[in-house]
């Protein structure tokens, strides 16, 4: 759909300088972490009517009763470092950028938590805390762009979610204001949930209380296993030793790292574990707990020597990208339990080409992403079959009882593997009653009608494209 | 000598190369105006449409618009560029986008006048070539004897501390630190030219390069081996333009002021007869601490005051706070300057510091502006200034 003038008219008189609708910002807000090629664009309508940025939450509930008004689909976008289209328009409309709205930081020492706005970057928010003494208790490895809105609005997780789980656990209160133009606070849990993973689909986030920790310093400890039998293995007894973080990566990913930062890790399945440490004795109890776990899962202790200054590395992941002209990349949560063989099968696609690193998310399951490295650009053909190639792994993995790490554009459809049954029951009902006209961020977390052949949904479009164009 | 070819990027090439992380999303004018167009990878996408062969020239004259308005906010602070994990010369490319808006006619009146002025009167404000050296005369100094004199050390005043009434007493006190330390040096005077730091900003390289030859050939005559100065841009030129346009012709050492006090400091040469005693925060100027990685003299310098009550900004060294004054920004957004510094003043109103020492006039002036809309009670020096105070005994 294009607005129409009058509604266009609405829209400007409401948000002035804060609506644009020339080409340039519409093209240049059309995509997100992922470049999908031109010929996607038979699936989805990616360019808005326009982009505005409101500053307050009353310019936000405005321009809400606007879109319910005209029926104008309505697409939150924050910092735009996801790769499953959540921010990218599906039916056009007008995409909101959260950016405009007005920064607010406020720490509650006391309380231990930290009340903000959802466009800071998370990074900035941690630099102030760290400031204070507090720092973040999980946060995305895409710390240095990602924003707070963005990372519950996809469900995320991230360094520290093995011991603070994930961005549903650091919410203490969300105000939202609903596609109805309502603005309301969210405390319980029950209604939290609802909002996180949700995509910006039942409304826009305008501010967030998050839970906050004292700054504890971090230290490294490393090991290594021959195998993802043994990794799985790994995986489990370490989380019992309740880590900050642990952090893994395949023997492909290894040989990058090494090339990329001069380490000399061995070129193993390598596992990093950080734990909040305050005092050496501390040190020492935890290095002995940590050897002898590692010992009896089978794995070698990696000399503290070879991971000097390795969390340095964590948040550089693309710095790897440098010597390549093109990348691809998708990321999915896996049980320890039922994952070992699928991660065996992966490691061994595309010519053992396949890049893993992992985070464990909590004491059993782990999200993994998985990169693909090319020393030429890929061509539009190359790159969409490339793109469905790694979708069709995370269905596979959804077979050992895995799941996409968020909905977005790409897995509508697989809320209820995601989040349950009984949640998606919820999330459904609560949808029809805060967005009975369907404007908020449609083709997200529910499968829209393919545009190409509307007798289908996108989830079964693209599930027969990943299954027959390869 | 380099070449243009040598001197450009691929900006093309640059841009496909974005992985699209958005760590750039630190750019300081980004963080004021919010909208994507003006974020650095949003930027490299539209070099790619402005470049793009399938798209139609009504599109492309509407994202060269946003192109050339959003290159021209750059402050050239270099955050960007610095925190760019696949190492793209983003400098470069907003350089080279400029001058294609140069090309394309689209600077805006004042650019192109303060690129007229440099061009026709070798400094930034337009003034007569006689006026260069008039500092001196104002602060009651006679450098008759120090002019265009055989010295294997020049001091390179710059426009801004040449012409600028604001900026008068570092010319002075660079000068007297010099003379304390017994040191032989030269100045240019009327045969300094501008650094050419704001041509090569504005993507400027054949006008830029004739003022680097000018400059190179004057040092040469006077049979110069080091060049200090007291500016940062002036700093960034010669350290990291010079050679580039003029290659291994360039073979003249570099050092900023607080490196030369800092290094008469270590050899005795300067002694501190004033224990300054108010607080003491120092502002790393982009230019300075990004640009050329300069941030351990200045506080060594500072280091030297006994007793000092020295406090560190909140964002220091590599993570400092631009004040917004960079990359011509004032000539393009004055509004957005001082969007841009308020972060800036807040750091320095949360360290509590009586004076804020800098190292650069572009930043001074900004800072200075800044502290006054919010009346503040803080002193904004060169550091410069300060070893002056620190040595002469001038409170």
């Amino acid at each position: 759909m294009t607005l129409k003038n009058k509604v266009r008219t609405k829209f400007v008189r409401h948000l002035g300088k804060g609506f644009r609708d020339d080409e340039t910002t519409i093209r240049i807000y059309s995509r997100d972490l992922a470049d999908l090629p031109p010929i996607t664009r038979l699936f989805y309508n990616n360019t808005a009517d326009a982009v505005v940025l409101p500053s307050t939450t009353e310019e936000v509930k405005k321009l809400y009763e606007l879109a319910t008004e005209n029926k104008v689909p309505v697409t939150p976008r924050s910092g735009g470092t996801a790769g499953f289209g959540g921010c990218v328009t599906y039916k056009r409309g007008i995409i909101v950028d959260v950016k405009g709205l007005e920064s607010e930081l406020l720490i509650e020492p006391f309380d231990q938590s930290v009340l903000v706005s959802p466009a800071t970057v998370i990074s900035e928010l941690q630099r102030k805390l760290n400031l204070q003494g507090f720092s973040l208790c999980s946060y995305p490895s895409s710390f240095h762009s990602a924003t707070i809105g963005g990372w519950i609005a996809h469900g995320g997780y991230g360094v520290g979610s093995a011991k603070y789980g994930g961005a549903l656990d650091q919410i203490l209160a969300l105000d939202v204001v609903l596609p109805t133009g309502e603005i309301k606070k969210i405390t319980e849990k029950e209604d939290l949930e609802l909002f996180v993973g949700s995509n910006g689909t039942l409304g826009l986030i305008t501010r967030i209380q998050l839970k906050i920790k004292f700054d504890i310093p971090l230290k490294q400890f490393g090991c290594t296993f021959d195998s993802p039998l043994q990794l799985a293995k790994g995986l489990k007894e370490i989380s019992e030793i309740d880590p900050y973080s642990i952090w893994f990566f395949n023997p492909k990913h290894v040989e990058e790292i090494n090339q990329s930062f001069g380490y000399s890790l061995p070129e193993r399945y390598v596992i990093i574990v950080s734990k909040e440490i305050s005092y050496e004795e501390e040190e020492n109890e935890f290095n002995l707990s940590f050897n002898q776990t590692v010992r009896n899962a089978g794995g070698q202790i990696l000399d503290r020597r070879y991971i000097i200054n390795i969390w340095n590395i964590r948040f550089k992941t693309f710095a790897m990208l440098k010597e390549y002209k093109d990348y691809l990349t998708n990321e999915i949560i896996l049980p320890i339990e039922t994952s070992s063989k699928y991660l065996q099968k992966l490691s061994s696609k595309i010519d053992g080409q396949i890049h893993l690193e992992g985070e464990m998310i909590g004491k059993t399951h782990y999200s993994l992403l998985m990169f693909l490295y090319f020393e030429e650009k890929l061509g539009p053909f190359k790159k969409l079959r490339v793109n469905l190639d790694l979708y069709k792994n995370v269905l596979k993995g959804i077979k050992v009882k895995g799941y996409p790490y968020t909905t977005g554009l790409w897995f509508s459809g697989y809320y209820q593997a995601i989040f349950g049954k009984e949640r998606y029951k919820k999330y459904k009902e609560f949808k029809k009653i805060v967005d009975p006209k369907g404007i908020s961020n449609p083709g997200k977390v529910i499968p829209p009608r393919f545009k190409l052949f509307p007798v289908i949904s996108l989830k079964t479009a693209l599930k027969l494209a990943s299954r027959f164009m390869l | 000598m380099s070449s243009l070819q040598g001197w450009q990027v691929d900006v093309l090439d640059v841009a496909q190369k974005c992985v699209y992380c958005g760590y750039c999303s630190l750019c300081p004018t980004y963080k004021e105006l919010k909208w994507e167009v003006n974020h650095p990878r949003g930027i490299l996408d539209q070099i790619k449409l402005y470049y793009s062969e399938e798209i139609k020239d009504k599109l492309r004259n509407d994202v060269s618009k946003q192109l050339f308005e959003s290159v021209f906010l750059c402050t050239a602070c270099r955050a960007c560029e610095d925190i760019c994990i696949v190492d793209l010369p983003l400098l470069k490319v907003w350089e080279q986008i400029r001058q294609e808006a140069f090309k394309r006619g689209r600077w805006n009146p004042k650019l192109l006048s303060l690129y007229n002025r440099v061009k026709d009167f070798f400094n930034i404000f337009g003034l007569p070539t006689e006026e260069r050296v008039s500092w001196a005369a104002l602060s009651g100094m006679n450098m008759s004897r120090r002019t265009q004199k055989k010295a294997p050390l020049a001091y390179f005043v710059g426009c801004q501390a040449s012409y600028s009434g604001k900026m008068g007493s570092i010319a002075e006190s660079v000068v007297k630190i010099l003379r304390k330390a017994k040191l032989n040096f030269t100045i240019l005077g009327t045969e300094e030219r501008c650094c050419g730091s704001p041509i090569f900003l504005a993507g400027g390289f054949s006008v830029g390069k004739t003022f680097a030859k000018h400059n190179l050939d004057q040092f040469k005559k006077l049979g110069v081996k080091k060049v200090v100065t007291a500016c940062a841009g002036c700093y960034r030129a010669f350290k990291i333009v010079y050679p580039r346009v003029l290659g291994e012709e360039w073979d003249i050492e570099v050092v900023h002021i607080s490196e030369l006090a800092n290094e008469l400091f270590e050899e005795k040469k300067l002694k501190v007869i004033n224990p300054i005693k108010e607080k003491i925060t120092f502002k790393d100027p982009c230019e300075l601490v990004r640009h050329c990685g300069l941030s351990d003299a200045p506080r060594e310098v500072i280091k030297n005051i006994p007793n000092v009550r020295y406090e560190e900004l909140p964002s220091n060294r590599e993570e400092s706070l631009c004040c917004g004054g960079g990359g011509l920004l004032k000539l393009n957004d004055e509004e957005l300057v001082g969007q841009v510094n308020s972060h800036l003043i807040s750091e320095i109103q949360y360290s509590e510091a009586n004076i804020v020492v800098n190292g650069c006039p572009t930043c001074l002036d900004t800072i200075q502006q800044g502290i006054k809309q919010r009346e503040m009670d803080v002193e904004v020096i060169d550091i410069a200034e300060l070893v002056s105070r620190m040595v002469e005994g001038k409170k």
